[in-house]
C-alpha cells in the first residue's frame, strides 16, 4: 500500500492542552497515498482533537504538520483545504438554508470574472460527481429540509468535490443505515484506488476490518499501537483500545460484586416508550441499588430517551411508571419532584454555570432548602458546599472558586454533587466522564457505587465501553432509537456488545 | 460576587480590570476638581446626586434584565407614559398613593408584556423592546398629545421630585432606597442568584428545576417599574408631564451605566452595586463636561467611545 | 424563500386592495407617487440592513449614518463648495466607512452587534453635531443646497406621457429615487444570489463554524456586510438631502426601526442566513402603503407608531414560528425509520 517518498500527511509531536486537561499528548501520525487508516479509541482518547488539528480547526499547543513533506501552516482551515485536506466532521457542518449544490461547494464555488458564481459549471461538476459516485441528491433542495442521511451524503460530496488528497472522516457512518454504509465503503475504495489518503474514525470494528488497511489505536491522548489491519485480530484490537486497565478494572468491579436488579425493587419502569421519529418501543426496568448502562453509537437516541424520563423532553407514546405510579413528567421540575436527578451530557452547555462559583453551583438544585423566609442563607449554602466538596473531594477545596477554572473532572464532580445534594432516588447520568481524566473517572465511579449501595437507582448513558464494563450491573444496547438488547454485565461478552452496538446482531 | 482566586498574572490583570471603574471615577473627579474648583462644592455634588437619580433608578432596575442576557430599550417612553398617568390621576383628584400606583402600573404592564413575549414566545429582546418603544411612545402621544401638562398646586406630588430632607433632595433618598433594596435582592434572595444563573446558562438553570421563564418575565417587570418610578420623579421635578420625555437615547444612557458597571451584555456576571458606580461615573462625566462647557456633540462622541472601550476591555477578559 | 416572497407580495396586494376600497383617494396616482417618493429610500435602508442581519448581526446606527452623511454633504457643498460630482462618491465612501467601522467593532473587539451599533449610533450622531455646518456657520441654516448634481436626485419622470398612457389614465410621475432604488435592488440582488461573496454571506450567517472551516474569511465577510449597510444609508441620505435641499442634525433619526421592521417583514431571518433583497424592499413599501392608507383614513400619526411597532412584533413572531418549524422538520425525519 505504501509507496516511497514522504507520507501524504504527517503530524509530528502534536499536543493540545486545554487548561489542566491534556487532550493530546505528543502524538505522531501519518497517512500515505492510497492508504485507509483507521483511527480508533474510546471517547476522550484524543481522536477528535487530532483530527481538528490536522484540518486546521484547532491550533495545537505543540507540534508540526507536513503535507507531502512540506510544512503546513497550523490553525488555518483555508490553508489546509488549499493543500487538499478535507474533513467530514461528526457534527453537521452545513448551512441549512442553502441548497445542497451550494453546500457542496461551500466557500469554493467556481467563479467567472468579477466573482460571479459559474452556476452552470458548478452544476455540471456536481452532477458529474453524483453520477461518478452513484449518489442521488436533489441539488436544489435546501439542506435543512433533507433527511439526516442525505445531509451526511452532502458532507461526503463536499469533501469529494475538493479533489482532496486526504479525507478525514470522523465517524462518518454514525447516522447511516446498513446499505448506505456499504455504499460509503465502495466510495472509499474508489478514492483509495485514485491514491487519496483516508483517515477513518469509527467505533464499529466491523467497518474497520471491512475497509481499512492500517489502524492507529489511541488511549488517553496518546497513540498506544499501530498495525496493519491484516496483522491484528478483533480481541487484540479491543484489548488495545480499552487497555490493560480494563482487565484490572473488571476484576475490581467483580470484587465490588455486580448486582443486576439491585435490591429487586423496581424504581422506574418503561413500557413501549416512544417519541415519533426519534425512538420507539423502549421497554426496561430500573431497579433500586443497581447501575444500568445504556450504550450505543452516537445518534442512537439514548440521550433523547433519558431526557424524556426526566421531563426536559416529552415522550408521546408508551407508559412510564415510577415507584409503581404512572407518570408523565413535563418539565424538569416534575422530574425532580419524582425524585429524579439528571446530569446532562454537555456540562458546559447544560450542566454548569461556568462563571459562578462552586458553592453556588452545588446549591443550584436545592436553593429552596437554603431559604429563610424570602432570604437566602449564604452561610447555609457555604456549609452545605463545604461538606459536598469534602465528600466528593473536589480540588481545590475552595467553594469560592469559579467553576470555569476547575479541571474537567472536578467540574463533573460539582455537577454530580449538585444532584447528590438532593439525595435522588433515581439518578440519570448522560456520558458522565467525557473529557475527564483517569483519576477523576475512578473517583466518580466510586461515588456512583456508593450511591448504589445506599439504594439509588442509577441509569448511565455511555459510549465508552471501558466505562460500561467497569461500572455497569446491567447493560442495554441501543441501536437507531430501539433498545436492541439487555445483558447482565457479569456474563456479557465484550465482543457481543461491540457487535450489537454496530447493529450487527439479530 | 465573592473573591475569585486566579493564578498570579491572571489575578493581577483581573484586578486591574475589576478596579478600572473605581479608579476611573477617582481620576475624573481629580481632573474636574483641579480644573474647576466649583466642581467639589457641596451644591454641585448634591446636584450630581440629584441629576443621576432618574437614570440611576432605571439602571439599577435594568441590571437584572441585562444579567439574564436581555435588554430593555423601551424605558424612555415608559418614563413619559408613567408621568402622564400620574398627571391624569392627579387631575382626576385621586389621593397621592393612588397616583403613584397609577404611574407604577404603567411600568408593570409594559414590563409584563415585554417579559411574557421575551420569555414565553422566545423572541429576541432587542426587537421586542424596540417595537414596544414605538408602541408605548405612540400610546403616550395619544394619551397626552404633543403639549405639556403642567402639574400645579400639588404639594404632595411635587415633594417627590423637588422636596428635600436634611439638605438632600427626596429623589436622592428614593434612589438610595431603590438601590439598597435591589442590592439586598441580589445578595440576599434566591432571585439574585437565579438571575445570574439564567444569564450564565439558561438551559442548566431550567434543568436544575428553576422556573426560568417566570423569572425572566419578573425581571422585565422590575425594569418597567424602575422606568415608571423614574417617570414619576421626573414629572414631579419639572412640574410637567410630556409625552416626549425620555427621548431616544435615554435607554442608551441606562444601558451604558449598567454595562460600565461590568455587567456582561451576554448575561451572567453583574452587580447592582457596580452599576451604581457606572451611574456615578457617567453622571460625574456629564456634570464635569457641562461645567467645563464641553459642547454636547463632543459629549455624545465621548460617551460612545467610553462605552466601546469599556466593552472591549470586558470582551478581552471573557 | 420564493414562497415567502410570494406570500408577502400577496399580502401587499391585499393591503392595497383593502385600502383602495376603504380609504378615500387611496387608489390614485398621487398615492403611488407618494409611496415611490416617500419610501424608496426606506427600501434602500431596509436592503442595506438585511446584510448585517443575514450574518446574524444588526445595525442600529444606520439612522445616525444617514444623519452623518447628510451633514457631510451639507458641509462639502455649502461651506467648502466642493462640486457635486465629487461629493457623491465622497458621501458614499463616508457611509461605507462608518458601516465598516461597525463591522470592525463587532469582529475585532468582539462586541455584541446591537451594543456596538448602539454606541456608534451615539458617536455618529455626536459627530454630526460636531461637524454641523448649521452651527459652524449659522448664516447657512436657511441656504438651500443648489448643486445640480445633488438636487438632480430629486427629479420626476413623466413616464405616463412617454408611454402615452396619460391620455387614458392619470399616471404617477416616477421619482428618480425610485429608479435608484431599483438599481440598488438589482445590484445587491445579483451580488447576493450570483456571486461568491453572496454565497459566503449565506454560509457565514447560516453556519458560522462551517463557513470558517470551509476556508471562508468570515471576518471580512461580516465587515463587508456592515459596510454595505452603511453604503445604503449613504444613498438614502443623498436622496433625503436632495428632497429637503438641506440637512439637519436629526436627519434619519429613528430610521433604523423602520428598516429593521421592513427587513424582518421581508423574510430576513434574525437567526441569520435566510433572506434576499426582494422581501426587504417590498416590506418597506408595505409599511409605506399601510401608513399612507391609515393617514388617508384619518388615523392619527401616533396610532401609526403603535401599528408600526405591532407590525414589527408580528413579523419577528412569524419569523420565530418559521424557524421553529424549520427545526422540527430538521429533527423529525431521521433514524428510527427502520
Amino acid at each position: 500500500m505504501t509507496t516511497g517518498g514522504p507520507p501524504l500527511l504527517r503530524g509530528t509531536g502534536l499536543a493540545k492542552i486545554y487548561g489542566n486537561l491534556v487532550a493530546l499528548d505528543d502524538t505522531d501520525f501519518s497517512v500515505d497515498p492510497g492508504e485507509v487508516r483507521a483511527l480508533i479509541g474510546s471517547n476522550g482518547a484524543g481522536k477528535s482533537t487530532l483530527i481538528k488539528i490536522l484540518t486546521g480547526a484547532v491550533m495545537p499547543t505543540r507540534g508540526s504538520v507536513e503535507i507531502s513533506g512540506e510544512i503546513a501552516p497550523l490553525g488555518d482551515p483555508s490553508e489546509m483545504i488549499r493543500r487538499g485536506v478535507a474533513c467530514i466532521y461528526q457534527h453537521s457542518n452545513l448551512a441549512p438554508a442553502m441548497s445542497a449544490l451550494d453546500n457542496i461547494y461551500l466557500g469554493r464555488q467556481p467563479t467567472r470574472r468579477f466573482g460571479f458564481v459559474d452556476t452552470r459549471r458548478q452544476r455540471l461538476k456536481a452532477e458529474e460527481l453524483l453520477a461518478h459516485h452513484g449518489i442521488d441528491i436533489d441539488l436544489d433542495a435546501r439542506v435543512g429540509t433533507l433527511p439526516t442521511v442525505k445531509q451526511k451524503e452532502v458532507e461526503i460530496l463536499k469533501a469529494l468535490a475538493l479533489d482532496a488528497r486526504v479525507i478525514l472522516m470522523d465517524e462518518p457512518t454514525g447516522w447511516l443505515a446498513g446499505a448506505d454504509v456499504v455504499r460509503l465503503h465502495d466510495t472509499i475504495r474508489m478514492l483509495k484506488a485514485r491514491g487519496v489518503g483516508i483517515v477513518y474514525i469509527s467505533h464499529v470494528l466491523d467497518e474497520i476490518f471491512a475497509v481499512c488497511d492500517t489502524v492507529t489505536i489511541m488511549r488517553d491522548g496518546r497513540v498506544v499501537a499501530e498495525s496493519a489491519v491484516a496483522e491484528i485480530d478483533r480481541p487484540r484490537l479491543v484489548h488495545l483500545m480499552v487497555g490493560e486497565k480494563l482487565a484490572r478494572e473488571s476484576a475490581d468491579a467483580a470484587l465490588h460484586q455486580r448486582r443486576p436488579r439491585g435490591t429487586g425493587a423496581v424504581r422506574l419502569s418503561a413500557r413501549g416508550l416512544g417519541k415519533s421519529g426519534v425512538f420507539a418501543d423502549v421497554s426496561f426496568d430500573l431497579h433500586a441499588g443497581e447501575i444500568f448502562c445504556l450504550t450505543g453509537l452516537i445518534g442512537s437516541r439514548r440521550t433523547e430517551l433519558v431526557r424524556t424520563l426526566f421531563g426536559s423532553d416529552r415522550f408521546d407514546s408508551g407508559m412510564l411508571e415510577i415507584d409503581g405510579r404512572r407518570v408523565a413528567p413535563r418539565t424538569p421540575l416534575d422530574g425532580m419532584s419524582l425524585g429524579i436527578g439528571f446530569v446532562p451530557e454537555d456540562r458546559h452547555r447544560e450542566g454548569l454555570m461556568l462563571d459562578m462559583n462552586v458553592t453556588e453551583n452545588l446549591a443550584m438544585a436545592t436553593l429552596g432548602r437554603h431559604c429563610r423566609g424570602p432570604f437566602l442563607s449564604r452561610s447555609g449554602m457555604v456549609r452545605a458546599g463545604r461538606k459536598a466538596i469534602e465528600d466528593l473531594s473536589v480540588q481545590p477545596r475552595d467553594g469560592s472558586k469559579v467553576v470555569r477554572l476547575l479541571s474537567g473532572g472536578n467540574q463533573q464532580k460539582v455537577l454530580v454533587g449538585k444532584w447528590l445534594s438532593r439525595s435522588p432516588r433515581i439518578l440519570i447520568l448522560d456520558e458522565p466522564t467525557v473529557g475527564v481524566d483517569v483519576g477523576a473517572k475512578a473517583e466518580i465511579y466510586a461515588i456512583l457505587r456508593r450511591e448504589r449501595e445506599q439504594g439509588a437507582a442509577i441509569l448511565i448513558v455511555s459510549s465508552d465501553l471501558e466505562e460500561v464494563m467497569t461500572v455497569a450491573d446491567r447493560i442495554g444496547v441501543m441501536v437507531s432509537g430501539r433498545l436492541a438488547a439487555v445483558h447482565d454485565a457479569g456474563t456479557a461478552a465484550m465482543a457481543d456488545i461491540v457487535r450489537e452496538i454496530g447493529g450487527g446482531s439479530a | 460576587m465573592s473573591e475569585r482566586g486566579l493564578s498570579l498574572p491572571a489575578a493581577l490583570s483581573g484586578h486591574v480590570v475589576q478596579n478600572a471603574l473605581p479608579v476611573a471615577v477617582a481620576v475624573i473627579i481629580a481632573i474636574f476638581a483641579l480644573t474647576e474648583p466649583a466642581f467639589l462644592s457641596t451644591d454641585n455634588l448634591v446636584g450630581i446626586a440629584r441629576q443621576v437619580a432618574i437614570i440611576g433608578i432605571m439602571a439599577v432596575c435594568m441590571t437584572f434584565v441585562i444579567m439574564t442576557g436581555g435588554v430593555d430599550l423601551s424605558v424612555g417612553p415608559v418614563l413619559a407614559l408613567a408621568g402622564l398617568a400620574a398627571f391624569y390621576s392627579l387631575d382626576a383628584g385621586f389621593p397621592l398613593p393612588v397616583v403613584i400606583l397609577a404611574g407604577l402600573s404603567v411600568g408593570a404592564v409594559v414590563g409584563l408584556a415585554n417579559g411574557l413575549i421575551v420569555a414565553f414566545l422566545q423572541l429576541p429582546p432587542i426587537i421586542v423592546t424596540l417595537a414596544m418603544l414605538s408602541m408605548v411612545r405612540g400610546t403616550a402621544l395619544i394619551v397626552g398629545g404633543p403639549e405639556q401638562h403642567l402639574i400645579r398646586n400639588e404639594p404632595g406630588y411635587s415633594f417627590i421630585g423637588t422636596g428635600s430632607m436634611m439638605g438632600l433632595p427626596v429623589s436622592v433618598y428614593i434612589f438610595a432606597a431603590v438601590a439598597v433594596f435591589m442590592i439586598l435582592v441580589q445578595r440576599r434572595t434566591p432571585l439574585g442568584l437565579l438571575v445570574a444563573a439564567i444569564g450564565d446558562n439558561e438551559r442548566a438553570a431550567r434543568l436544575s428545576g428553576h422556573r426560568t421563564r417566570l423569572t425572566k418575565t419578573l425581571v422585565y417587570v422590575i425594569c418597567g417599574l424602575g422606568a415608571a418610578l423614574a417617570g414619576i420623579i421626573q414629572s414631579s421635578q419639572v412640574h410637567t408631564a410630556l409625552a416626549t420625555y425620555g427621548p431616544f437615547g435615554t435607554e442608551l444612557d441606562v444601558i451604558a451605566a449598567v454595562v460600565l458597571g461590568g455587567t456582561s451584555i451576554m448575561g451572567g456576571n453583574g452587580s447592582i452595586a457596580r452599576t451604581l458606580l457606572g451611574v456615578f461615573f457617567l453622571g460625574i462625566l456629564n456634570n464635569g463636561m457641562n461645567i467645563l462647557n464641553v459642547p454636547i456633540d463632543i459629549q455624545l462622541i465621548a460617551k460612545g467611545a467610553i462605552i466601546v472601550a469599556a466593552l472591549a476591555i470586558a470582551a478581552r477578559r471573557g | 424563500m420564493r414562497s415567502a416572497s410570494a406570500a408577502l407580495a400577496l399580502f401587499f396586494a391585499a393591503t392595497i386592495l383593502l385600502f383602495s376600497l376603504s380609504a378615500p383617494r387611496f387608489a390614485s396616482a398621487s398615492t403611488v407617487e407618494n409611496l415611490m417618493s416617500g419610501f424608496s429610500f426606506v427600501a434602500i435602508l431596509a436592503m442595506g440592513q438585511a446584510f448585517p442581519i443575514l450574518v446574524r448581526g444588526i445595525d442600529l446606527s444606520i439612522g445616525a449614518i444617514v444623519g452623518l452623511v447628510g451633514m457631510i454633504v451639507f458641509d462639502l457643498s455649502l461651506i467648502l463648495h466642493v462640486p457635486g460630482y465629487l461629493i457623491l462618491p465622497l458621501a458614499l465612501f463616508a457611509g461605507a466607512l462608518a458601516g465598516a467601522l461597525n463591522g470592525v467593532l463587532v469582529v475585532h473587539l468582539r462586541l455584541q452587534p446591537f451594543i456596538a451599533t448602539l454606541a456608534t449610533l451615539a458617536a455618529y450622531r455626536g459627530l454630526t453635531y460636531a461637524i454641523s455646518g448649521r452651527q459652524l456657520v449659522p448664516g447657512l441654516t436657511t441656504t438651500p443646497i443648489r448643486d445640480p448634481w445633488l438636487t438632480g436626485i430629486e427629479t420626476y419622470f413623466d413616464v405616463g406621457r412617454w408611454l402615452g398612457l396619460s391620455r387614458l389614465v392619470n399616471m404617477p410621475w416616477v421619482p428618480l429615487s425610485f429608479v435608484i432604488m431599483l438599481a440598488v435592488f438589482a445590484v445587491l440582488q445579483v451580488l447576493l444570489t450570483s456571486t461568491r461573496f453572496g454565497r459566503d454571506i449565506y454560509a457565514t450567517g447560516g453556519n458560522h463554524e462551517a463557513a470558517r472551516l470551509a476556508g471562508i474569511r468570515v471576518n471580512g465577510v461580516i465587515i463587508t456586510a456592515y459596510a454595505l449597510a452603511g453604503l445604503c444609508a449613504a444613498i438614502a441620505a443623498l436622496i433625503m438631502v436632495a428632497r429637503f435641499t438641506t440637512a439637519t442634525e436629526a436627519l434619519g433619526a429613528g430610521m433604523e426601526l423602520t428598516a429593521i421592521a421592513a427587513a424582518v417583514i421581508g423574510g430576513v431571518s434574525l437567526a441569520g442566513g435566510v433572506g434576499a433583497m426582494f422581501g426587504p424592499a417590498l416590506g418597506a413599501f408595505l409599511l409605506g402603503a399601510i401608513l399612507i392608507g391609515l393617514t388617508l383614513q384619518g388615523v392619527p400619526q401616533f396610532v401609526q407608531q403603535i401599528i408600526t411597532g405591532a407590525i414589527l412584533l408580528a413579523a419577528v413572531g412569524y419569523d420565530r414560528l418559521l424557524s421553529v418549524r424549520r427545526q422540527r422538520r430538521l429533527s423529525a425525519p431521521s433514524t428510527a425509520a427502520t
